[in-house]
């Protein structure tokens, strides 16, 4: 239901909520792409509604956190939260929404059960690295590896 | 958040798994690709679900305080009367929603979109045998008017389009664009009434909201997002997509989800009885700013899509430019964006029942003129429908003065079933209410 108030408020994310995320993303990244932040919500909303959770003042999303509660991922059997994405907009920072999101889908993760919180960092991004950490967040025993593949185009011309 | 799953005894469940194999045809095609559509989602379960850890104290009404009512005869016989009444109209509209979508699911514009709509289909199913499982559970018989829990299940599942408890689910679908739109509009009526019943006196009634809410936020995306991209390809300049099939649309279910709220001057029952914690007219303003909030979400998207080198505030002072002035914005006519319904527009209940007031909040004092009016604010399909030359028929005793618009509301015809609960061999016909309660045959139709 429709928030008209101006102090922020954290509740669960709602299929209406796309356009001010797209709005926070290209804020921060430049790039207006709603039709990721489309699939993202709906996988989302039908996944488990009530994790994701943004922040909202005067009808206004002003921050995001997207995740879901998994279990059985790389063989980890416990239920456990995963937070994929999340934002702040530019203009609202420094209002300790980050925290107040994540504590909303903590609590949404521990009445499912879960044992733990886990995400994946770039560890080049200070900011979000820190932010992180300042939650309680350490590196984990399982360790993100990738391996980068040669497109057909690297591989035609070197 | 901890979820009991309830089956129901078998040959009420089977008589699920039976009308389902008539009314939805493709339950078995959706489920054999769930992988491919929803993958790593827990798989769909025909049951009831139960949330545990509910709370166990009456929150709203003259029995504030109190513990829950496990039983109906812990209710008072009035309040046991109408939660029996509620729930049955809860599960009409779940088993009728199904019956609308099946009839143009077939015709959605892409894979996804049509899967979509089969587990919005599906997840209704569910929410009907969870209304069944609360009818068959419990006894309800000292207020049932000596009507049986078996006799309870075969009334609602020999409901047909037609013949529902709330108008919403008596009008047929004429495109894909009715099965979005009614998942954006009419399941959002849903997710109030859910909402609202969460706090419900009888228990294992408030147990049952949660779980459905949950499935009812994924009905919601279903019909919003297909609408936005649908207004993305309209105003990237595909012929086949352009804003004023999905207006039409609009104008035809938005008067009917303000008309499942109740009327506008009701619902102190509910609170009274401790079954919902808003007014009528309190839940229907809601939904009305919410719903306008869902037409911006859309045009926003349509304006940014048609000028893309526009910024995320330069879009919106279009869109409040285009509303202020009603003019154009660089080819853009304010027509060409979505707008809602003034909530007295095409009312047939409620507090501005016949009424005869147009998109905008003109008044019309001519039938005929109000009745052409419509046939240009809605869809070819259904301005040709029965229900609408029905409508036309009554509205214009209405104004005529030889029906009270109390009698014209009553007047509005419903399918009813002559015999049992297959649709295999019976069949149907148009009755027409009489303001006594008396019923007149209209026709007969095979079923």
């Amino acid at each position: 239901m429709p928030d008209t108030t101006t102090v922020a408020r954290i509740r669960p994310l709602d299929e209406l909520d796309i356009t001010g995320i797209a709005r926070i993303d290209e804020k921060i990244s430049g790039i207006y792409r709603p039709e990721i932040w489309e699939t993202r919500v709906m996988y989302y909303m039908r996944r488990d509604p009530g994790a994701s959770q943004v922040a909202e003042a005067g009808g206004k999303v002003l921050g995001f956190m997207l995740g879901d509660l998994r279990a059985g991922e790389f063989g980890l059997d416990e239920p456990s939260g995963w937070i994929e994405r999340f934002g702040i907009d530019p203009d609202s920072r420094g209002q300790d929404l980050g925290r107040k999101l994540f504590e909303a889908i903590r609590a949404h993760f521990v009445a499912e059960g879960a044992t733990s919180v886990r995400t994946l960092v770039d560890t080049t991004d200070g900011g979000v690295a820190g932010f992180l950490k300042a939650l309680g967040f350490t590196p984990a025993p399982l360790q993100a590896l990738e391996l980068r593949l040669e497109t057909a185009k690297e591989q035609t011309h070197p | 958040m901890k979820v009991e799953n309830v089956t129901l005894e078998k040959k009420y469940h089977d008589a699920v798994e039976h009308w389902r194999r008539h009314h939805f045809k493709d339950y078995e095609t959706l489920l054999d690709s769930w992988e491919k559509y929803f993958p790593r989602d827990e798989k769909f379960c025909l049951c009831a679900k139960m949330e545990l850890g509910t709370p166990d104290v009456i929150h709203v009404g003259e029995q504030t305080g109190e513990p829950k009512r496990l039983e109906p005869d812990q209710l008072t016989e009035d309040q046991a009367r109408h939660l029996l009444a509620i729930i049955k109209a809860q599960a009409s509209t779940e088993f009728g929603s199904i019956q609308q979508h099946a009839g143009t699911v077939d015709r959605a514009h892409d894979d996804q979109d049509r899967a979509w709509v089969l587990r919005v289909m599906a997840e209704e199913l569910r929410h009907g045998y969870q209304m069944l499982h609360l009818l068959l559970s419990k006894d309800w018989s000292h207020v049932s008017g000596g009507v049986t829990g078996p006799q309870m299940v075969e009334e609602i599942l020999s409901m047909t389009t037609g013949n529902h408890v709330l108008d919403a689910f008596n009008l047929d679908y004429d495109s894909f664009m009715d099965n979005i739109t009614f998942a954006a509009f009419i399941d959002r009526v849903g997710k109030y009434q859910l909402t609202m019943q969460k706090v419900c006196a009888y228990k294992p009634m408030a147990d049952s909201m949660p779980p459905m809410l949950r499935e009812e936020a994924f009905h919601l995306a279903a019909g919003v997002i297909p609408l936005r991209r649908f207004a993305e390809r309209a105003a990237k300049g595909d012929p086949l997509a352009n804003l004023e099939l999905v207006q039409h649309s609009i104008n035809k279910w938005f008067p009917r989800g303000l008309e499942m709220f109740g009327d506008e001057r009701g619902g102190q029952k509910n609170i009274q009885f401790g079954f919902k914690d808003l007014t009528n007219r309190d839940a229907v303003n809601q939904y009305i700013e919410e719903v306008r909030k869902m037409l911006r979400d859309i045009n926003t998207r349509f304006v940014r899509a048609r000028f893309p080198e526009y910024s995320p505030d330069k879009v919106e002072a279009v869109i409040e430019e285009l509303e202020r002035s009603r003019d154009s914005h660089r080819g853009l006519a304010y027509e060409s964006i979505l707008h809602l319904p003034d909530p007295r527009f095409f009312r047939r209940k409620g507090e501005p029942a016949f009424q005869m007031v147009g998109v905008d909040g003109e008044v019309f004092t001519d039938a005929d003129t109000y009745l052409r009016y419509l046939s240009h604010h809605l869809n070819a399909g259904y301005v040709a429908s029965r229900d609408l030359r029905l409508y036309a028929e009554t509205l214009r005793q209405v104004v005529a003065g030889t029906l009270t618009v109390e009698q014209g509301v009553k007047a509005m015809p419903k399918l009813k079933r002559l015999g049992g609960t297959c649709p295999c061999s019976k069949s149907v016909r148009w009755v027409m209410e009489e303001s006594d309660g008396a019923e007149t045959t209209v026709m007969t139709r095979p079923a």
